[in-house]
């Protein structure tokens, strides 16, 4: 192995090491991120024949690319989550997040919650009308003490030893709850988003 | 872990506040013109001492531009590789003018805060 391929290698390693944590992120991107990054060492690594010292150097002062690769992810993932409008894009980003810290994976649990149930109250109360008999919020008591409370779409039968709670009410308080459970999942994660930010260090020497 | 150190030693506000100030310093050094990555680490290594590692600003970069401060475009060059090149956007223009106001007027007031400072300080 000559000096330059030696040195070509180390490039080579440097940059798989950085693409396989960029995971996380598009294709497209990555492709650009190592392209830029590749451009940016041969040049800093000086003309002619490339030595494994000055690629050494080079690499060195880009930084380990464990750390690279945080700040880029952490940079994107956290930035498309604060300009996400739409539940589903939240949660797309939330999910990247997840893959990368412990607190994000919370951060997306509590927000999957959230949104589950605020969508399971929207989708009983609009079932109301079509099935006036069976959906809505039941009691249901199997054994004397045993209190269980179920929210019914209406599919089936009305439920043994159980009654419903809440009559026509449920489509009104359903809706609200629905949403605002929505609303309150929304600001709760962006919240979260942006304590993470505000708290998180960045600094180098 | 070297973060806790800083923060023992007490200058982690001087990281922050460089950190801080980079993304400025980004903005101004493509005032006049597109510029690639390694060009921009250049001017700004040169006039201070913002860069804390050469890494920091290709992230920073692919952030203004994931904000439309800045666009880009590949560029062939002489060397044989391709180069990245930034430029201002009509965004990052207005941007950049907004941060470079608010920085004036928050160093002067600073600095006649550290006024008395100065009779100590040897």
């Amino acid at each position: 192995m000559t000096a330059a391929s030696k040195a070509q290698q180390r490039i080579d390693d440097y940059l798989n090491e950085l693409q396989r944590r960029l995971r996380g992120l598009g294709k497209e991107q990555t492709r650009e991120i190592i392209a830029e990054l590749r451009s940016h060492i041969l040049e800093r690594a000086g003309e002619g024949e490339l030595s494994v010292d000055r690629v050494s150097t080079v690499l060195k002062s880009l930084g380990p690319p464990e750390e690279l690769a945080h700040e880029y992810t952490q940079d994107e993932i956290l930035a498309r989550a604060e300009i996400s409008r739409t539940p589903l894009r939240l949660l797309n980003s939330l999910f990247g997040w997840a893959t990368m810290s412990v607190a994000g994976f919370l951060v997306l649990l509590v927000t999957v919650i959230g949104y589950f149930l605020g969508v399971v109250f929207v989708v009983v109360a609009a079932s109301k009308p079509f099935h006036p008999a069976t959906a809505g919020l039941w009691s249901l008591r199997d054994r004397p003490g045993d209190l269980e409370l179920s929210l019914r779409m209406g599919f089936g039968s009305v439920p043994a030893n159980g009654h419903e709670l809440l009559g026509w009410w449920i489509v009104p308080l359903g809706l609200v709850i629905g949403c605002g459970l929505g609303i309150l999942t929304t600001k709760f994660a962006l919240w979260c988003v942006r304590m993470y930010q505000r708290t998180r260090l960045r600094p180098r020497t | 872990m070297s973060d806790l150190v800083e923060l023992d030693r007490g200058d982690k506000w001087e990281v922050q506040l460089r950190k801080g100030c980079l993304e400025l310093a980004i903005l101004a050094a493509l005032w006049d013109g597109r510029r690639y990555g390694l060009e921009i680490l250049r001017i700004v290594e040169s006039d201070s001492k913002l860069i804390i590692s050469e890494g920091t600003i290709y992230p920073l970069l692919t952030r203004l531009k994931a904000l439309g401060l800045v666009e880009s475009e590949w560029v062939e060059s002489d060397s044989g590789h391709p180069r990245k090149y930034y430029s201002l956007t009509a965004a990052g223009r207005q941007r950049a003018l907004e941060m470079a106001g608010i920085w004036e007027r928050f160093s002067s007031s600073i600095a006649r805060m550290l006024g008395p400072l100065k009779e100590v300080r040897p």
